[in-house]
């Protein structure tokens, strides 16, 4: 059957294009989670001008589209300073879903008890010392779930990337398609890719989950 | 807490807007004449591209008028991203594509061609610094620039695997000024134009690379194939091809 031809003959291509896009959701997201985890201390310190600070970043970010902030980067800011197409995208992505992630962390964080900051604090440690070794330990282990999401429209989303000229999932089914006047069946095949990438992290965020839980 | 008069009157404003959105077909002009949709990707200077007024115009968009002219149908240009085209003549979105598409073997498969209504061919384009002279300095891991689902694209993959695909010839182009490719496949006409507009230190070099034929692609089997052909021939006999050549190129490029 044609449509399998196509899926066979086209695995060399969409392989490489696959390791593309989840290098590129990687380096989105180790960038992502500091800048959120920044962002969240700043909105929770306390502090009016950090929290200020934290709130327009989150308003501005979560408030445009992806593809603008993405073309702004990679079209807009060429003059200026040049990231090339994968750091561009990296960038944009990073500071996307940073904003979300943001929101996630400090949901996190405000969900463990006041106690406990109280009682590290009674026993002498500094709030950072506090933060650090008992409050965001407790908070990650529960932001695994929406962190997990999060990391999943991450994956998505990176197929934008395709229109700053990435070679990445969605870019190549969109040159096949055209190629083989096959429309359905690229964007169909590229579909099956990420869905496999999901499914492989999903189980990963599963086994992370079942994991912190049997520790307390 | 919102009144319930309130809330019915955003969901009537909302309907309203969605049926406003919903509109039917353009009514104006002439209801007997038959309309002539072509499509072309709009991202073409000089043949088709959108002009300050946000209007589509262009070598192909007035061929395209004075041909609907002489069929005495309604010309109806339309713009549609380029690799999706051949597709959505398949699904009868437009009558023809009328957007400077090269005639291929493998397109000829899928679609009708008239006979060519241009002849032109792509160079490469290089900065002004460049030590690339030709086609033939174009190595392997050497970065191009070049539209998506495009002959260029093709062309490109022979000599270099760091094929950058892009959705506009225009952006390649300005990509290339900014250092991220090394060198830009694309029409001779549309590079020369796009440099100098924007005042790019870009240059052609080398010998035109291959000599393409420009058709107008139509459903397989569609009558009107025929038509356009006739009707093209008399807009070549009558001068009215030669004048819209001339404004564009101050030359013929039928020839």
């Amino acid at each position: 059957m044609i449509f399998f031809d196509y899926l066979i003959d086209s695995i060399p291509f969409f392989i490489r294009a696959a390791a593309i896009t989840v290098e590129l959701t990687a380096a989105a997201l180790v960038l992502g989670m500091v800048i959120g985890l920044c962002f969240a201390m700043m909105k929770i310190s306390g502090r009016r001008g950090l929290k200020y600070a934290a709130d327009t970043y989150i308003t501005v970010i979560r408030g445009t589209p992806l593809i603008v902030q993405l073309f702004a980067i990679y079209f807009g800011l060429a003059t200026l300073v040049d990231f090339g197409s994968f750091w561009s995208a990296a960038i944009a992505l990073a500071i996307h879903n940073g904003a979300y992630i943001a929101e996630i962390f400090r949901g996190g964080i405000e969900s463990i008890d006041r106690g406990q900051m109280e009682a590290a604090r009674s026993l002498g440690m500094n709030y950072s010392l506090a933060m650090r070794r008992i409050i965001l330990p407790q908070a990650f282990r529960r932001i695994v779930p929406p962190l997990g999401n999060q990391f999943i429209i991450g994956l998505k989303d990176s197929s934008l990337a395709a229109f700053v000229t990435l070679g990445e999932l969605f870019g190549v089914s969109m040159r096949l398609a055209s190629t083989h006047y096959a429309e359905l069946s690229f964007y169909t095949i590229a579909g099956l890719y990420y869905l496999a990438l999901v499914i492989m992290f999903t189980v990963l965020v599963n086994w992370l989950e079942k994991r912190l839980r049997i520790e307390s | 807490m919102i009144k319930k008069k309130a809330l019915l009157f955003i969901l009537g404003v909302f309907l309203v807007l969605a049926a406003a959105g919903c509109g039917s077909a353009d009514k104006n002009g002439d209801p007997e004449k038959k309309t002539f949709t072509y499509a072309m990707s709009g991202q073409y200077k000089p043949f088709n591209f959108f002009n300050e007024k946000n209007e589509l115009t262009g070598f192909d968009v007035e061929i395209g008028k004075a041909l609907a002219d002489k069929m005495g149908m309604e010309a109806k240009p339309i713009a549609t991203p380029w690799q999706g085209l051949i597709s959505g003549l398949k699904a009868e979105k437009y009558n023809a594509i009328l957007g400077s598409m090269t005639i291929t073997p493998e397109r000829q498969k899928e679609v009708d061609f008239s006979d060519p209504y241009y002849i032109s061919g792509p160079n490469v384009f290089v900065r002004g610094d460049s030590a690339i002279k030709g086609i033939q300095d174009i190595k392997k891991g050497t970065p191009v620039g070049v539209l998506i689902s495009s002959v260029y694209d093709q062309e490109a993959r022979k000599y270099t695997d760091s094929v950058k695909n892009y959705t506009s010839d225009v952006t390649a182009l300005q990509d290339l000024d900014k250092g991220r490719v090394d060198a830009v496949i694309t029409d001779r006409f549309v590079g020369k134009i796009a440099a100098g507009e924007q005042k790019l230190n870009l240059n052609s070099v080398g010998d035109l690379i291959f000599v393409e034929n420009i058709g107008i692609a139509f459903r397989k089997g569609d009558p009107l194939r025929d038509q356009v052909n006739k009707a093209l021939k008399e807009i070549k006999e009558d001068g009215t091809y030669l004048a819209i050549s001339k404004k564009y190129f101050d030359t013929d490029i039928s020839k």
